[in-house]
């Protein structure tokens, strides 16, 4: 009878070593040492770490890249306090290096991790092995990587111009309120390519494309506390934060300078005209301010374009 | 019915005693862990619907700005959640009561919130566990999010249950600057099956 029993509990023994070797997640069992006692058919297959091999060797001494000073501050509570820990691949993407084993459908060079380390008790009631099961989360990971990179490529595209990559108008007119708000003293700039539409027809859309690419290169070397953006179309608008009517007019200027230089291998003339409005004591709004600009621009237009001009009352 | 009439007085009675055990042990390992003389809160048993889950996370904690993450356990038939929440004040004193070294950065407080939440949740829900002779198995921790508003960690939507029965703990570190709420929430069916052991207990 109970010789019986012995072997049926060999048998569930059997089945259940079985069970271990062949699950789909990684167990490792470890001792106070650090030394490993247990090395699941997972962790082979991953590793290319035999369990003969494994079985006695110290976990660091067989895999120096892992960070000891980190796995020992999630080991340690569960030899002391007998408490589980875990990790999961937003702390760090894995515990094991192992290379990614799927040819066609793995999408990362490794395999993202989450891993739970438990306390084994012995029969003193003493946690003096732990074991760790670690989760392969690649697939997980990966995706939520994916929707995150997407939503802020969305975000992107709703602030930027595309063919710039400065900020878009309603992008660009949310600076502008809040930097009005903020009290600070500044210049801003309106520039508007003279006679594009001709331009337009004269050149081919790709070259016009590219003038406007240049234009934008240009405004970004200002700098970001300086904010550009496209406004629309062939006008570009620019707060110069912090910067006196007269130091923004040698700005303007040189940009002014710049735009035209880059016809000068053509046969056709490129060219902008530029309005500066400083903010004034009394410039009671931002869109007053910006309108101000307008007519700065308006008047360098009016006044033979390729100019620029500073707002007067 | 009122939605407290998932549980009675004796029950309630009974829960808030099982939690003050339960807190008192994990207090005790927090307070090993940190080297810190951790402040005994009075836990609050509530039932909670559904809708209310959200104003009941905003009432947990004043901050504008939290951090928390979630961990799930199940055992004997019985399921719930536990949500652990900082707010964004308590890392740099956590990161030096923890002896965390380098700058505080967002990966360094996910750090110190996923340690102190295996420790705390671990606990607590083990320390519940013994009571009542049940072995939960804990899942894998799921960051709700970090630095964001409270409204924020929660998503709204229909996930299949109506009233839930809630533990809530405040901790806080005596001299520092340390305050956390640890969130337990068993579900309707869960609240049945725990009726029965708690009963068998009150006998």
């Amino acid at each position: 009878m109970s010789d019986k029993s012995e072997a049926d509990t060999i048998k569930d023994i059997h089945w259940l070593m079985d069970i271990l070797q062949n699950i789909d997640v990684g167990l490792v069992v470890l001792d106070r040492n650090y030394e490993v006692q247990l090395w699941n058919a997972f962790m082979e297959g991953h590793s290319g770490v035999s369990p003969q091999l494994a079985k006695g060797k110290n976990l660091f001494s067989l895999f120096p890249d892992l960070d000891e000073a980190w796995f020992k501050q999630k080991a340690e509570p569960v030899f002391q306090l007998k408490t589980r820990t875990f990790t999961i691949w937003e702390q760090r993407p894995y515990l094991f290096h192992f290379r990614n084993s799927r040819p066609i459908t793995g999408r990362s060079k490794f395999m993202y991790q989450n891993t739970s380390i438990i306390p084994l008790e012995s029969v003193t009631r003493q946690a003096d092995h732990l074991c760790v099961i670690i989760y392969d989360v690649t697939d997980t990971a990966v995706g939520k990587l994916d929707i995150s990179r997407a939503n802020q490529t969305l975000s992107e595209i709703q602030v930027r111009d595309s063919l710039t990559g400065l900020m878009n108008k309603s992008a660009w007119l949310t600076v502008l309120e809040s930097y009005y708000a903020s009290q600070k003293q500044g210049c801003l700039l309106l520039l508007d390519m003279d006679h594009f539409r001709d331009l337009n027809h004269a050149l081919s859309h790709q070259q016009c494309d590219e003038i406007l690419r240049r234009i934008g290169a240009g405004l970004k070397t200002l700098g970001d506390e300086q904010h550009a953006a496209r406004f629309g179309g062939e006008i570009f608008s620019v707060i110069l934060a912090e910067k006196e009517a007269e130091e923004a007019m040698q700005i303007a200027e040189k940009l002014r300078r710049s735009v035209f230089s880059l016809g000068k291998n053509s046969q056709h003339t490129i060219s902008a005209s530029i309005g500066v409005a400083e903010r004034l004591a009394d410039t009671p709004s931002a869109s007053e301010w910006l309108s101000n600009a307008d007519k700065a621009l308006y008047h360098a237009k009016e006044s033979g374009r390729n100019r620029t001009s500073l707002f007067k009352r | 019915m009122s939605a407290a009439a998932i549980i009675n007085e004796d029950q309630r009675d009974c829960y808030q005693e099982l939690t003050n055990v339960a807190m008192g042990q994990a207090a005790d390992r927090l307070a090993r862990l940190l080297n810190a003389y951790v402040v005994l809160p009075i836990p609050k048993i509530s039932v909670i619907e559904n809708s209310d889950l959200n104003m009941a996370l905003q009432g947990a904690t004043s901050d504008s700005s939290v951090s928390a993450v979630c961990q799930g356990f199940i055992g004997a038939g019985i399921s719930g959640e536990a949500m652990l929440m900082f707010n964004d004040a308590s890392f740099a004193s956590l990161a030096s009561l923890m002896k965390y070294s380098g700058p505080l950065t967002q990966a360094a407080e996910l750090e110190l919130l996923m340690d102190t939440a295996s420790v705390l949740i671990g606990a607590c829900i083990h320390g519940i566990g013994d009571q009542l002779e049940i072995v939960f198995n804990q899942g894998h921790p799921v960051v709700l999010g970090q630095h964001c508003g409270m409204a924020d960690l929660v998503a709204y939507g229909n996930n299949g249950w109506d009233k839930a029965l809630a533990i809530e703990i405040h901790y806080t570190i005596e001299h520092v600057n340390i305050e956390c709420e640890l969130l337990l929430l068993f579900t309707e069916e869960s609240v049945r099956a725990l009726n029965k052991k708690i009963d068998y207990l009150l006998d």
